[in-house]
């Protein structure tokens, strides 16, 4: 116990090093190496297929890599105590039969955690999600949304430094998703080392403070949000103006890169600032609106997938 | 270490509220034993269900023996409704006019001795009187004329005392020959079922004939041969003017309690519940297993299935949720046996089984039965595991289950043969094999009539070492394929895992 305050008071620091996974006819996960430290939300993203879900059972000791490490505070993960970590698998399970609460206490106790506490923080939890009324009822009276809440509760009932939530978002309403912002807010704050995964970057476009963008088991970004968006943000423009996209294609240092009801996107190649660009196209047209394009986390890694088979293909 | 125990708890608690766990506990057993006892039943309590009907015909002089013989049949042979078992009933023929004929000359000649007889003493008395009175006249005279009438008297009595005994055997012959033709209409007319022609010096001689449809009725005319020879051997002592008392002492029944010899102890037994008993313990057993081990293996099913094994295996070790589950549903049976083993024992104490001829019911003998059937549990229970660790997808498992159940039943199928020679040269290889092993020592071990030390040491190694061996396999398929995704892998890929997996 002692020991447990004293891992919590230094900064957790989680690294993947170097991590390779392979199954028998497809490569998982590809030499990937990046760091998580505690206090802000770590996002691992990428399309369906990308090796999310695997590396993150090596990070839970579920899977063990064919090399390379998995080091928090620089001790190896799987001599790590379990209940250091709490888990939300992508696939969700319960014992149907069960009552909730027996359940929650029973994967508590799995935990170490004593009975009494264990009921007591199950019991907190299941107030917390409006979930106290049904305590007493078998999982399978619940729906989906109800035993998805109490697959969360039995993620972190033990109060684990170390969460790992695979695609936590799928399959919640937006009342929800906000209760669970909420609570992992309240875990940032307590210094808890949070990873979670998704396919739906508006998601982590919301959530993460960091991101790690895989694909094919590759890992292709590793960066801030902040500084992800600073890296895209190259010149690209969305014009909205009556009949200025023949006007905009006529011009050399133009790119044209969408052309929509709502207005053209495009980039501006060096040697061409974007206040003579906006002079040139008002004195012939009505402007509505300018503005320089902030790209959606999705752009930029559609983008970066292509410049990444392109290399691939080099 | 302690969340198997935790996990173990949880599954105990969860199979032993289930309700097929108490049909399988308390009606199931009940069933088998039903359909092992009532062919049994009904070899051994058909016969009685009627009163049987013993014709019999006299030849001896005394004429009693029919009551003699009815009313010991009567004590010894019972029906549930207290009704005597065989009814005896003399075969008369009075009415046939042959013999009517026969026995009115016999009446005629036996009043013809019957004058003589009486002609003759009266003239023995004359004489008596001529001897006592001295004074008569003419003493010697009349001495020697009755003399003379006397000895005529007695000629003609002792030829017409032939005659009678003539004609007396005439009637004797002839009422076998139509008591016989009687008797033999009426057992092919089912009236009876056997009839007794005892002749006339059966004491003596200790013959009497049977005769009846088939001579394959054993038990019937067992139980007569008994019973006569008891009555006969009575009458002959009560000719010796012993007593009563004394013949009823001489007389006594003799009883055999059987007995067994083990080594230097020696055992009484009874052959039914001798093989019957264990061949029950041998379902029970099987019961138990698969109970417990489809218990194992519906659960890792499911838990594949609905993904909890990913979350228990955040929580817990491969080996503490593999061990876990072994321990808890093993318990799940150990508890199922330790149920039977104390209701059979119950059952015993109370006298509801015939106790003292069951004499396997041993505190030993339990003792490796919990043995056998741990074993057998782990064997069986560690292929399910490693069977639902490759199979995942519904069908799959639907078939392997299927398969596991008929291959389970070649071992309760071939302990019959355990039954018969439980200790030859192939019935002990074979106890050696270890998917035959639970089943097989179970009967051998009551039923070989020896100590089997060397082989139970043996068996239990070899359970042990396919035990380990299934285990490590699987255990090392586990983590890999709980978390395949209802693809059904290849053989190489299953190789490979073995090989590989960390
Ligand atoms: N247990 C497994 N056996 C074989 N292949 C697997 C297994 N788990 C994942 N894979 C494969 O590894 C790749 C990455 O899968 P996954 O990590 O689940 O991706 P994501 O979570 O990003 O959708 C996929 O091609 C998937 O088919
Ligand atoms: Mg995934």
């Amino acid at each position: 116990m002692g020991k447990k305050k004293t891992v919590e008071k230094e900064a957790l620091l989680l690294k993947v090093d170097s991590v390779h996974k392979e199954f028998i006819d497809t490569t998982a996960v590809e030499d990937v190496s990046f760091k998580v430290e505690a206090g802000r939300v770590f996002g691992l993203l990428g399309p369906n297929g990308a090796g999310k879900t695997t590396i993150m059972r090596m990070i839970m000791d579920i899977v063990r890599p064919d090399s390379g490490d998995i080091l928090i505070n620089g001790s190896p993960r799987p001599g790590l105590p379990r209940n250091r970590f709490g888990y939300l698998p992508e696939e969700r399970g319960l014992y149907a039969h069960a009552r909730v609460l027996e359940l929650l206490v029973y994967f508590g106790t799995l935990n170490h955690m004593p009975r009494r506490k264990a009921e007591v923080e199950a019991i907190r939890f299941l107030d917390r999600l409006g979930l106290i009324d049904y305590s007493d009822y078998p999982v399978h009276y619940l729906s989906k949304g109800m035993q998805q809440k109490v697959q969360f509760i039995a993620a972190f009932l033990h109060k684990p430094d170390i969460l790992i939530l695979d695609e936590p978002f799928s399959g919640l309403d937006p009342i929800n998703q906000i209760a669970l912002r909420e609570i992992l807010n309240d875990f940032k704050k307590e210094g808890k080392l949070i990873i979670l995964s998704t396919h739906q970057m508006e998601m982590a476009e919301k959530m993460c403070e960091h991101v790690c963008m895989i694909h094919q088991g590759r890992l292709i970004v590793d960066a801030s949000l902040n500084e992800i968006k600073k890296r895209f943000r190259d010149n690209t423009y969305l014009l909205e103006a009556d009949h200025a996209l023949e006007t905009l294609q006529m011009m050399d240092k133009v790119d044209v890169l969408e052309a929509g009801s709502n207005g053209i996107k495009f980039r501006l190649s060096s040697g061409l600032d974007s206040g003579d660009l906006l002079r040139i196209v008002s004195s012939k047209h009505l402007v509505r609106h300018f503005q320089m394009f902030e790209p959606s986390l999705h752009d930029i890694f559609i983008r970066l997938i292509q410049q990444e088979m392109e290399e691939h293909h080099a | 270490m302690r969340n198997m125990l935790r996990i173990a708890r949880w599954e105990f608690r969860n199979r032993v509220r289930t309700r097929s766990y108490l049909f399988n506990t308390f009606i199931s057993p009940l069933i088998f034993t039903m359909l092992f006892l009532l062919p049994l039943y009904f070899t051994t309590h058909q016969p009685d269900t009627s009163v049987k009907l013993i014709g019999v015909i006299d030849l001896s002089p005394e004429k009693n023996i029919a009551n003699k013989l009815s009313n010991a049949l009567n004590r010894s042979y019972k029906l549930e409704n207290t009704l005597s078992q065989y009814g005896i009933y003399t075969i008369s023929i009075k009415n046939a006019p042959a013999y009517r004929e026969l026995s009115s000359e016999l009446k005629d000649i036996e009043a013809q001795y019957d004058s003589l007889n009486r002609l003759h003493n009266r003239i023995k008395q004359e004489r008596t009187a001529y001897f006592t009175q001295k004074a008569t006249p003419n003493r010697q005279f009349s001495l020697n004329r009755s003399y003379e009438r006397l000895r005529k008297v007695r000629e003609e009595k002792e030829l017409v005392s032939i005659e009678l005994q003539r004609y007396r055997t005439a009637m004797d012959s002839l009422y076998a020959r139509e008591a016989r033709v009687v008797a033999d209409s009426m057992i092919i007319n089912n009236v009876l079922s056997a009839y007794l022609l005892f002749p006339s010096d059966f004491i003596k001689s200790g013959r009497i004939e049977y005769h009846s449809r088939s001579t394959a009725d054993l038990l019937d005319s067992e139980r007569l041969e008994k019973t006569l020879q008891n009555l006969i051997i009575r009458s002959r002592l009560q000719e010796l003017n012993l007593g009563t008392r004394k013949v009823r002492e001489l007389m006594r029944p003799v009883h055999l309690d059987k007995y067994k010899i083990r080594g230097n102890n020696e055992e009484s037994w009874n052959i039914y519940a001798q093989f019957y008993g264990p061949l029950i313990g041998v379902f029970l057993l099987f019961i138990a297993i698969f109970t417990s081990g489809g218990y194992l293996f519906s659960g890792m099913m499911m838990e594949k299935a609905n993904r909890i094994l990913e979350v228990l295996l955040s929580y817990a070790a491969p080996g503490e949720i593999m061990g876990g589950k072994i321990l808890g549903l093993g318990t799940v049976g150990l508890t199922q046996v330790l149920i039977w083993l104390f209701i059979t024992f119950l059952l015993n104490s109370g006298g509801i089984i015939s106790g003292g001829s069951l004499s396997y019911l041993t505190f030993e003998n339990a003792l490796y039965f919990l043995l056998y059937f741990s074993l057998g549990y782990l064997f069986f229970g560690a292929i399910f595991i490693m069977f639902s660790s490759i199979f995942s997808n519904e069908y799959d498992a639907q078939q392997v289950n299927q398969l596991l159940r008929i291959v389970a039943i070649f071992p309760v199928l071939l302990s019959l043969l355990v039954v018969i020679n439980p200790n030859s040269f192939w019935i002990r290889l074979l106890s050696y094999v270890p998917f035959l092993t639970p089943s097989f020592m179970i009967l051998r071990i009551p039923l070989s009539g020896q100590p089997l030390t060397t082989d139970i040491i043996i068996t239990t190694g070899i359970m042990l070492f396919s035990i380990a061996v299934i285990i490590w396999i699987s255990g090392r398929l586990f983590r890999v394929t709980t978390l395949m995704m209802g693809k059904k892998p290849s053989w190489s890929e299953i190789i490979y895992w073995i090989r590989h997996s960390k």
